[in-house]
């Protein structure tokens, strides 16, 4: 799944990770070999694509007119030789083959505006396991006619502008520099909207630069500015299909890469600022560090995250002094491309509409995959998604007397698949905490006929209300009345519910109605009826859909409770995981007063009902309802639906009532598993700090009881 | 599409009304009684002529069950308009009006336009609230009111359209700012100089889109 789009995740961050060794190594070492090893086979097949020739389909973008690619590309074969790069260093067995597509020496960084200090490198691409990187190391020493100042101040931040191995998939766009005297430079542009320093080739060689690019990545001109050159813009229909389809050749693994850097460094951030115990110790990788963190050892990543953060300031620092004094620069040389913020450049571009557009098409969603095994490490990133738990694997987690032998595992396996329709009846009622996990058949069977015989008590506490008695008994007539009006406005385009008098819509009436005589202190609210609908079609069984419903209630009855409390610690927390995960989106929402998070009302209230189709809803539920990874799994949810959407809320400056109608908006244009995935990720990053985020007590944890009872009552309830 | 006005609106009222079934019928022109009931709020928006004036209307369907009210109190920002709607056949619609408008007047705009509505009139044959209860009550909170119907479409164009004059002639008088986006206006690009707070506009230059 190629996902370019994913780069407004936590983009800079990721940047920081690249600048985090202090001496810069001699060759560029490529992100986390060790973390890559699920992807390993797949990865591998690309890079031997890769090395095979031109791993391309045919460009449909011809860029012959452009006199840069008209020579195609005069790589010298010579660096073509691969160049095998050992990993052990970084604690992995796997070794990942290095070739370097390209090499230019000289190409230079000016980090002062005086031209005085400047820092000569070696500027390379490189393919590794199927992906274009891009590096940039630094000559050790400044050049001499540095004045001494300017020198210390440069060898102080000259690592700063190392780059070890920026994906290309990273890379919004590349704009060449063509001045009628002086040195020809670039400036690579990522999707966060972070520039790089402009670097400059005192060598020449842009043209092999973007020849070679030509070669492993799509990239285009920009209709807008015939200097800048688009990367990885996916508007294009065939190209769009190509990497859904994940041939070779067309960056994969690097988004993974990326994604991955990206996610642990966010963690590392998050430990820095809920660790109370940082030890101070040397550099590690990221995989040592994922693998430590979810042991929950000590985290010699933290230390790392705040060298890297406090570089990260300088490395934006610079960035934006840099880009600051091109802008300047290009004014007076009267090109109005940007003169704008760096930022809004990359919002305004014509084909940021289109991000939002492709990553919900539904032909990238991802495929399923089986490599089960070192999920530890695979689950840095959102893991791919599997097949739903199939009948004979069900029975596989049965022992003899129908025991769920490894409930983790069972619920491991429908995280990532979900259930086969068929199961679902069967399933559900463990999920929904009806049935234990290590009661019998037997025991179940009997339990079933226990409540069949307890449901039909309740009910009839409410049927044998005459209407005389219901003249004296407001608060019955009124429940009963909402819930009337309500279950017939309730999932009525679906088949089982369809149609007049349908005996279904009875069914969910009576058990709305016997649900608010058993909690009578809940009562009935709306937003119940969307919960019940998909498990009535699923248990096809008044008596056990009823119980079902009711066992989800114990743990959402906070929804949906008078004084909202549930609702509004929810969206607390939610609050507090956008600040934990994009702090920079959360300080968009609070100073648009956009804190309250209503506009995630309708999400959280009925768990993405109304968002997605009642097939998909039945899937996300039962993924919800595993609590695999957290039981606010759908708080994550949450967070990962608005990054994707973070770069449109922020660049079209949407204020509370945009944004709310954007939000509603989104129904039915969301990616089912690529949301699971992103929550999975943003989960796994966020680890403890995120539990952190949650108070004790929030739906749809179980409620903390209180002498008073578990659901606030005032006179006035329905 | 181009407009000279925004006029933002907000649906209010008990659970079951018609609020939802008021904005399809006035924008879509249809009656679909079986609707999913609203979670939060829902959107709808229609352009209207007042004036020769391309107008726009946002309307924001909101929730009606008293649970939700904390939430619905957010939606009143910037709202130039208010359908408060009530059901003729069912008295207790028509008891919570005064918490309604109290909810309103606490959380909207001072301003802010607001339409009685009656809705169900074509159940005349049911109703617990007669003509004049609801024409009383306006009057004493200063409200416009009406009879509708959402399953004819009774009354529900003149609704939206009676309120949204109003709030055109709150402009005309220069009671809005309309440069200010919280009394529920934003002025559009149709007509270029719309913008001078309704002042001396003449009502015949009539924008450039029809």
């Amino acid at each position: 799944m190629v996902d370019p789009h994913y780069c407004d995740w936590q983009k800079p961050e990721r940047d920081q990770q690249q600048t985090q060794s202090q001496r810069p190594t001699p060759h560029p070492t490529p992100p986390l070999p060790g973390s890559m090893r699920g992807e390993a086979e797949p990865a591998a097949r690309g890079a031997g694509a890769a090395d095979a020739g031109h791993p391309r389909s045919p460009d449909p973008h011809d860029l012959s007119d452009d006199p840069d690619y008209a020579d195609a590309a005069s790589v010298p074969a010579s660096i073509h030789a691969a160049m095998r790069t050992d990993m052990a260093d970084i604690g992995s067995e796997e070794t990942a083959r290095m070739d370097v597509v390209y090499e230019k020496e000289r190409v230079t960084i000016h980090p002062t505006q005086y031209g005085s200090g400047r820092i000569s490198g070696k500027l390379r691409l490189y393919l590794q396991l199927g992906s274009l990187f891009l590096s940039w190391e630094p000559n050790e020493g400044v050049n001499s006619f540095s004045t001494s100042s300017i020198t210390a101040e440069i060898e102080k931040y000259r690592n700063l502008y190392t780059i070890q191995a920026l994906p290309l998939s990273d890379v919004r766009f590349i704009r060449r520099h063509t001045p009628t005297f002086g040195l020809e430079y670039i400036i690579i542009v990522l999707s966060s909207g972070l520039a790089f320093p402009p670097f400059y080739f005192y060598n020449g060689g842009i043209r092999e630069l973007f020849a070679t690019l030509k070669q492993h990545v799509f990239i285009i001109r920009s209709d807008d500015d015939p200097n800048v050159f688009l990367v990885n813009d996916f508007e294009d229909p065939l190209q769009k299909s190509l990497s859904s389809l994940e041939l070779p050749g067309v960056a994969t693994v690097a988004n993974a890469m990326s994604r991955q850097n990206s996610f642990s460094f966010t963690g590392s951030v998050s430990e820095v600022r809920h660790g109370d115990d940082a030890k101070y110790g040397g550099p590690s990788t990221m995989s040592e560090y994922v693998s430590k963190q979810r042991r929950k050892s000590s985290d010699p990543g933290r230390d790392i995250s705040f060298q890297v953060l406090e570089k990260f300031s300088l490395v934006t620092k610079f960035a934006r002094e840099t880009t600051s004094s091109l802008f300047r620069e290009n004014h007076s040389s009267g090109s109005h491309a940007y003169g704008r913020q760096k930022q809004e450049y990359v919002l305004d571009n014509k084909a940021s509409d289109k991000y939002a557009d492709q990553l919900i098409t539904p032909d990238d969603a991802s495929l399923p995959s089986d490599s089960v095994e070192s999920d530890e490490l695979l689950l840095v990133w959102g893991k791919k998604r599997g097949n739903p738990l199939s009948v004979e694997e069900w029975r596989s987690f049965l022992d003899p007397e129908g025991r769920i032998m490894d409930s983790k595992a069972l619920r491991k396996k429908i995280f990532y698949g979900g259930v086969d329709h068929v199961l679902r009846k069967e399933v559900w009622k463990f999920l929904l905490g009806y049935h234990e996990y290590d009661s019998t058949q037997a025991e179940r069977e009997y339990l079933a006929a226990m409540k069949r015989e307890e449901y039909e008590a309740i009910k009839s506490q409410w049927k044998s209300i005459s209407t005389t008695q219901a003249k004296r008994f407001t608060k019955f007539r009124e429940r009963k009345g909402l819930i009337d009006k309500d279950v017939v406005r309730t999932d009525r385009s679906v088949p089982y519910y369809e149609g007049d008098d349908n005996p279904n819509v009875v069914v969910l009436r009576d058990i709305l109605v016997t649900y608010s005589f058993y909690n009578f202190d809940l009562g009935y609210c709306q937003g119940m009826s969307d919960f019940l609908a998909p498990i009535l079609y699923v248990m096809e069984d008044e008596s056990e859909a009823f119980w079902c419903f009711a066992s989800l209630m114990e743990r959402l009855g906070g929804n949906f409770n008078r004084d909202q409390n549930g609702m509004h610690a929810q969206l607390l927390g939610l609050s507090k995981l956008v600040e934990l995960l994009d702090p920079s989106l959360h300080n968009y929402f609070r100073q648009n007063d956009c804190l309250n998070y209503f506009f995630c009302f309708r999400w959280v209230l009925i768990q993405f009902k109304r968002e997605f189709s009642f097939d998909q809803i039945m899937l996300l539920w039962e993924v919800l309802w595993t609590h695999y990874f957290s039981e606010h799994f759908h708080l994550y949810l949450c967070v990962g639906i608005l990054k994707r959407y973070r770069l449109r809320i922020i660049g079209e400056g949407m204020d509370f009532d945009t944004l709310l109608k954007f939000i509603n908006e989104l129904s039915g244009q969301i990616n089912i598993d690529r949301a699971i995935q992103d929550a999975e990720a943003l989960c796994s990053i966020a680890g403890e700090a995120g539990a952190d985020c949650i108070p004790p007590g929030t739906p749809p944890s179980m409620p903390i009881e209180t002498d008073g009872g578990l659901y606030v009552q005032e006179d006035d309830v329905l | 599409m181009s407009y000279a006005y925004l006029f933002k609106y907000i649906i209010i009222g008990d659970t079951g009304v018609g609020k939802s079934c008021l904005l399809l019928q006035f924008t879509d022109k249809r009656f679909q009684p079986v609707h999913d009931l609203t979670i939060g709020v829902e959107f709808g928006a229609r352009m209207i002529t007042i004036d020769n004036k391309p107008i726009k209307l946002q309307i924001w369907d909101t929730a009606g069950q008293e649970s939700f009210r904390s939430i619905t109190r957010s939606y009143y920002r910037g709202a130039a308009g208010a359908l408060l709607v009530y059901d003729i056949t069912r008295r207790e619609t028509f008891n919570h009006l005064a918490s309604w408008l109290e909810d309103a007047r606490q959380h909207a705009n001072a301003n802010m336009t607001v339409m009685l509505i009656g809705n169900k009139c074509d159940l005349s044959h049911r109703r617990a609230v007669s003509y004049e209860e609801g024409e009383q009550f306006a009057k004493e909170h200063g409200l416009v009111f009406m009879e509708a119907s959402a399953k004819t479409a009774q009354n529900v164009e003149e609704a939206f359209i009676k309120t949204a004059g109003t709030i055109y002639k709150k402009i005309q008088d220069g009671v809005f700012d309309v440069s200010n986006e919280s009394y529920g206006i934003k002025v559009g690009y149709a007509v270029p100089n719309a913008s001078g707070g309704g002042a001396g506009s003449s009502s015949q230059s009539g924008g450039c889109c029809s």
